[in-house]
C-alpha cells in the first residue's frame, strides 16, 4: 500500500483549474519529485494534500486513511510535514524555540503540568530539547541556538524550516522548493541532508525547479503542466519524454527553424 | 502610633495598581496569541457585577461571589471568543469594543437588577470582611498599632499583592511553556504555526477566555475592594486604558503591561500637583514613546539583558 495516493484530485479557484485530475501514489521509504513549470499546481496541490484547503473532487489518504475534511494540524499529528515556498519561520523565535514548537504535536503539556512544572511536564521538556538538538545538530545549525530565527542566514533558514518540520516526527515530509536562491555548495549540502532524512525512514516529496539536483536525488518524479500530470517515472524516463520537454522548452514545429 | 506613616489613601493608590496589573495581564494574554481584544471592560463589569449581586442581593460569601464573578467572565470569553476567530486586527477590537458597550448598556438599562445607572453599593469589602472576622476571633488592629482603616487598607493592599504576584507568577510560568511557545507561534505566523501542528482554534479561544476571566477576576476584586461600582466604571475609556497599558509597557513580554499599568497608575496621582495639565503631559508623553520606542519600555531582548546577570535563565 502507498504512503501518500491522490486520487482524481482537483482543485478549482473560481473559474481557475489550478490542478485537474491528478492521482500518483507515493511508497514508503521515496524521495519523489514533484516538478513543472511555474504556476502547473506544485504548491496548490501541496496545500490540498497539508489540508491547507480541501480539494474541489478527488481524494487524499495518507496510510489508507482519507484526510478529507481535517484540518492542517491535524493532518500534522497524521505525520505529514511541510515547509513553504517563502520560508515562514516564527521570525522572533530563536532557532531552538522554532524546533521547539515543532515537536508540538508529539507533546502533550496543558496549562497545567506548564504552570505547577509536574514531573511529567519536566521530562517532556528535557526530551523536547534532546530531540531539538539532534534535529538542529542534523539540519547543520548546531551553535546557532539562540540565534533568533529570522537573522540566520538565507540557508540557515531553509534548513532550520525543515528541522521544525522533523520535530513532528513525520512519515512524509514535503518540501516546497528547498533550494530556491542557493548556490553549489550549499544546493549539495542540502542534497547531503535530503538524504540523510530519508536514510532516517521519511519519505520525501519535493517542488523543485533546480534540474541537477531532482534528477540525483529523486528514484521518481511526476510532472505537472498546466495543473494535469503529463508524465511519471524514473529520472531517466521523464527526462526524455517528449511531452515533459516541450512543456519546459516549448514545442518544435517541423519544417520550421527551431 | 507605630505605624502612623501608612496612609490609607496611598494604600488605596496602591490596591488600584495591583488591580489594574492584573487588567494589563488580562489584555496581554489575548494579545499574545495576536488577538486585540477591547472589550476587557466589558469582562470586567460581567465579574465585577456578578460578584456584587451575588454578595449583596443573595448572600454567598465573598470568595464565592468572586470566583463565580471570574468564571461567568470566563464562559462569556468563549462565546464572544469563538465569533471572534473569524475577525483579526482592527476588526476584532472595533468589534470586542462594541461587546463592552453592549454589556455597559444592558447594565444601566436592566434596573430592576443592576440599579442602573446609579450602580450597586454597600459591596461587602474584603478589608472590613476581614477584619470583622478577626475582631470576633478576638484580634483588634489596636494591639498592632494600627487604625481600623490603616488595618482594612493594608489587609487590602498585601492581599491583592497575593492574589496579584500569583497572577504575574502564573501566566510567566505559562509563557515559557508548550502553551505559551503555541500562543507566540499563532501570533507570529497563524497558518505556519497550524501547519506545525498547533490547533489554533483551540489557543485562540483558550486565550480569548483566558482573558476574559481575568478581567472578570480584576472586574470582582475592585468591586470587594471599593464596595461601590457603576456602569461609568466600565466605559471604553477604561478599555482604552488597559490597551495604553500594554502599548506603553510593551506587548512583547508579560512584563510590559505589569510596568505599563504600573507607572500609568501612578504618574496621574504624582501629577496632581499640576492637575490642570495632566492630561496634556500624559498624552505627550505616549506620543514620545510611540515615536522613539514603538514596541513598548520593556521587550523582551530587555528582559533578558536584565536577566542576564541571574545564572537561572527560566522562572
Amino acid at each position: 500500500m502507498a504512503l501518500l495516493e491522490l486520487m482524481d484530485v482537483s482543485k478549482n479557484f473560481g473559474g481557475l483549474k489550478a490542478v485537474s485530475d491528478v492521482s500518483f501514489p507515493v511508497c514508503e521509504g521515496e524521495i519523489v519529485g514533484l516538478i513543472g513549470p511555474n504556476g502547473a499546481g506544485k504548491t496548490t496541490l501541496f496545500n490540498v494534500i497539508t489540508s491547507m484547503f480541501p480539494p474541489t473532487a478527488g481524494r487524499v489518504q495518507f496510510r489508507g486513511e482519507d484526510i478529507g475534511g481535517l484540518r492542517p494540524h491535524a493532518v500534522t499529528r497524521m505525520g505529514i510535514s511541510r515547509t513553504f515556498q517563502n520560508i515562514r519561520l516564527f521570525p522572533r523565535m530563536t532557532a531552538e524555540e522554532n524546533v521547539m514548537v515543532g515537536r508540538h504535536a508529539r507533546t502533550r503539556s496543558g496549562i497545567w503540568g506548564s504552570v505547577f512544572r509536574t514531573k511529567a511536564q519536566r521530562t517532556e521538556e528535557r526530551l523536547i530539547r534532546d530531540k531539538t538538538g539532534e534535529l538542529l545538530a542534523l539540519a547543520g545549525l548546531s551553535g546557532q541556538e539562540e540565534h533568533p530565527a529570522g537573522k540566520l542566514s538565507y540557508g540557515h533558514q531553509r534548513r532550520l524550516e525543515i528541522a521544525r518540520a522533523l520535530a513532528a516526527e513525520p512519515g512524509l515530509l514535503l518540501l516546497d522548493e528547498p533550494v530556491a536562491g542557493m548556490n553549489e555548495s550549499e544546493t549539495g549540502e542540502m542534497h547531503r541532508l535530503i538524504r540523510k532524512i530519508r536514510d532516517l525512514g521519511v519519505t520525501v516529496l519535493l517542488i523543485e525547479h533546480d534540474m541537477s539536483l531532482v534528477m540525483s536525488v529523486c528514484d521518481r518524479l511526476v510532472v505537472l503542466n498546466f495543473g494535469r500530470k503529463i508524465a511519471e517515472g524514473t529520472p531517466g524516463e521523464v527526462r526524455n519524454n517528449p511531452e515533459v520537454v516541450e512543456a519546459y522548452l516549448g514545442k518544435e514545429e517541423d519544417g520550421q527553424d527551431a | 502610633m507605630l505605624f502612623e506613616w501608612l496612609n490609607p489613601y496611598y494604600l488605596q493608590i496602591a490596591s488600584f495598581i495591583l488591580i489594574n496589573v492584573i487588567l494589563g495581564v488580562s489584555i496581554y494574554v489575548t494579545l499574545a496569541t495576536g488577538q486585540l481584544s477591547l472589550g476587557n471592560a466589558g469582562f470586567m463589569s460581567i465579574g465585577a457585577y456578578t460578584s456584587a449581586l451575588l454578595t449583596t442581593a443573595h448572600g454567598f460569601p465573598m470568595a464565592a461571589g468572586i470566583v463565580l464573578g471570574s468564571l461567568l467572565a470566563g464562559v462569556a470569553g468563549v462565546l464572544v471568543g469563538i465569533p471572534a476567530l473569524r475577525l483579526r486586527g482592527v476588526y476584532l477590537a472595533i468589534a470586542t469594543l462594541g461587546f463592552g458597550e453592549v454589556v455597559r448598556v444592558v447594565f444601566i438599562n436592566w434596573e430592576s437588577l443592576t440599579g442602573g445607572a446609579v450602580g450597586i453599593a454597600a459591596i461587602p469589602q474584603m478589608g472590613r470582611e476581614i477584619l470583622a472576622t478577626l475582631r470576633n476571633a478576638g484580634f483588634s488592629p489596636e494591639s498592632l498599632g494600627l487604625r481600623s482603616n490603616q488595618f482594612i487598607s493594608l489587609t487590602v493592599f498585601l492581599l491583592l499583592l497575593a492574589i496579584t504576584s500569583a497572577v504575574i507568577f502564573f501566566f510567566l510560568r505559562l509563557s515559557s511553556s508548550r502553551v505559551g511557545r503555541a500562543y507566540s507561534a499563532i501570533r507570529m505566523d497563524e497558518a505556519a504555526g497550524e501547519a506545525t501542528g498547533i490547533d489554533t482554534t483551540y489557543y485562540k479561544v483558550l486565550a480569548f477566555s483566558q482573558g476574559a476571566l481575568l478581567s472578570g477576576f480584576a472586574g470582582a476584586l475592585y468591586a470587594h475592594a471599593t464596595s461601590y461600582i457603576s456602569p461609568a466604571d466600565f466605559t471604553y475609556h477604561r478599555a482604552v486604558e488597559i490597551l495604553v497599558f500594554a502599548v506603553f509597557g510593551g506587548s512583547e513580554h508579560l512584563l510590559g503591561p505589569v510596568f505599563g499599568a504600573m507607572f500609568l497608575t501612578v504618574v496621574p496621582e504624582v501629577l496632581r500637583f499640576v492637575s490642570d495639565y495632566r492630561h496634556i503631559l500624559y498624552g505627550t508623553l505616549l506620543v514620545l514613546m510611540m515615536v522613539f520606542r514603538p514596541q513598548g519600555v520593556i521587550d523582551p531582548s530587555l528582559v533578558k539583558r536584565l536577566a542576564g546577570r541571574n545564572p537561572a535563565k527560566e522562572i
